[in-house]
């Protein structure tokens, strides 16, 4: 397993002991080298969850049991650096880790032609477009050969097309380094496509409501029957989770 | 120019700019122009210009210095605050060290460092360094929790985390602190040489009375209003551009 919660609790610092925490008894495993979609309302805590697992943010209670050694993350907004150019951007994991220049030229121009962004290596982010600053995002989050990656809603500020692109890069990269994956997905069809299990996620307290396998062969064909069958059911199946009432 | 469907640095963009630029140029010209021809028509006969010029020269280069301490200083400072998890309890006190008003303090820099060259650089230093400080500070806390994660998460931590991430998000803030800072900068330097009386452009002027200000003052805040407008359009103007250009959204 590359990543187990158990009974994980999370609550700001300024949050008061008695009030509703932000997580609450939060329990799941990630195998390894799997993918897995997490889905919820707004208010879950689903980016909180993505901070406490990378250890940016400690959990008051409960235990994260951490099997990888080099974690990265593609964040919605695409956090690039806004004074380096793609290539730099790419490069700046490499850098920290004390690479010389010449490898991480090398490396930090392979991952950006991987995302096919080879021809906008010295421009900087203010003069790309949404859908080239998340595969340059992508582009630095694999240079460093990561072996968990987390993807925080990466597809919510892209337009469908570029979406679509970006989605079948991703499938082809994890099938080419086998890294676990773990993306908060705000589309249902989405996650269906592309992962192997969905956590699905309550709010208020943000908290684990059921665990889905996703059973459909690979590749999936999102214009066939089982595939919209699987949407319709699932779908249902969360909306009852989600909302009871 | 960059090439992308996506650049927001557009031909309009560019022309409007320039426009922008050259209108500031021919203004500043017309300036000169009135000055010259005052200067022909013999406007300013009682001006003894190298004693202006030399006035004028030692306060440009005090505010140079106490600019460039400042500058070290304060970024320095407010880099190592902002770094650091004790930041937010000094700020407070920074607060209420930058209200003191700065002429009130004089006594105190006249006392240590007497009527002198220091004295009046040092004092300047004290007030150029605010803007710049919480300018950078301000950057530092305001920074999106996004960018700092990521940060953290591909290897700016410990003392990295200043040279590879702090310093260059504050680039911006650092241009504008500056800016600030000079002009207050210019104000600090030309009163505390009104005060000390020992040269400089505030020593020249000090004979200024109330039944009007002698043709020398007039000359001589034509001049700064001429040194501060080329240092805006040649070193500020181009930095400040470059910077909204790759700090855009």
């Amino acid at each position: 397993m590359t990543l187990v919660l158990s009974r994980v609790t999370a609550r700001f610092a300024d949050e008061k002991k008695n009030s509703t925490p932000t997580l609450k008894d939060i329990s799941f495993s990630l195998p390894t080298g799997s993918f897995m979609s997490i889905i919820g309302p707004s208010g879950a805590g689903k980016s909180t969850l993505m901070r406490v697992i990378l250890g940016l943010m400690e959990p008051t209670s409960g235990e994260v049991v951490r099997n990888f050694s080099r974690p990265a993350m593609v964040f919605q907004n695409y956090a690039l650096f806004p004074w380096l150019s793609a290539l730099d951007n790419v490069a700046f994991g490499l850098r920290m880790d004390g690479a010389g220049a010449h490898e991480r030229e090398r490396v930090a121009r392979e991952k950006l032609r991987e995302v096919g962004l080879e021809r906008f290596e010295s421009h900087y982010p203010a003069a790309l477009s949404g859908g080239q600053r998340q595969r340059v995002g992508l582009a630095r989050a694999l240079a460093i050969s990561p072996d968990f990656l987390i993807m925080d809603e990466p597809f919510s500020n892209l337009d469908t097309i570029t979406s679509e692109a970006l989605k079948a890069d991703l499938l082809k990269i994890w099938r080419t380094y086998g890294m676990t994956i773990l993306m908060v997905n705000h589309l249902i069809p989405d996650a269906i496509e592309l992962s192997d299990q969905i956590l699905v996620m309550g709010a208020h307290p943000g908290r684990v409501e059921k665990t889905i396998s996703v059973d459909l062969t690979r590749p999936r064909d999102t214009r066939t029957a089982p595939f919209f069958k699987q949407v319709d059911l699932l779908t249902e199946d969360i909306r009852r989770t989600v909302s009871p009432s | 120019m960059v090439h992308s469907i996506a650049h927001s640095q557009t031909r309009a963009w560019h022309h409007h700019h320039a426009e922008r630029h050259r209108r500031a140029w021919v203004l500043m010209a017309g300036v000169v122009a009135v000055a010259a021809i005052l200067i022909a028509l013999g406007f300013f006969g009682m001006v003894t210009w190298s004693v202006l010029g030399n006035a004028i020269f030692h306060t440009t280069y005090r505010l140079v210095l106490a600019y460039a301490v400042a500058l070290a200083l304060g970024v320095t400072i407010a880099l190592l605050v902002g770094w650091s998890p004790l930041g937010d309890y000094l700020f407070p006190i920074f607060d209420v060290l930058q209200n003191l008003p700065s002429f009130a303090l004089i006594p105190l820099f006249i006392y240590f460092l007497g009527y002198t060259n220091q004295m009046i650089i040092f004092f300047a230093v004290s007030s150029i360094i605010w803007p710049i400080l919480f300018a950078v500070l301000t950057a530092i806390k305001s920074a999106h929790n996004d960018l700092n994660d990521a940060a953290t998460i591909f290897g700016a931590r410990g003392w990295k985390r200043i040279p590879y991430y702090l310093a260059p998000l504050s680039y911006p803030a650092i241009l504008t602190g500056s800016i600030v800072g000079i002009a207050i900068g210019w104000e600090a330097v030309i009163g505390a040489e009104i005060i000390t009386n020992i040269s400089g452009f505030g020593a020249f002027i000090k004979g200024a009375d109330v039944t009007g200000i002698s043709q020398g003052a007039i000359a001589g805040m034509l001049a700064i209003l001429v040194i501060v407008f080329v240092v805006n359009r040649l070193v500020w103007a181009p930095l400040l551009a470059e910077s909204a250009k790759r700090y855009a959204e």
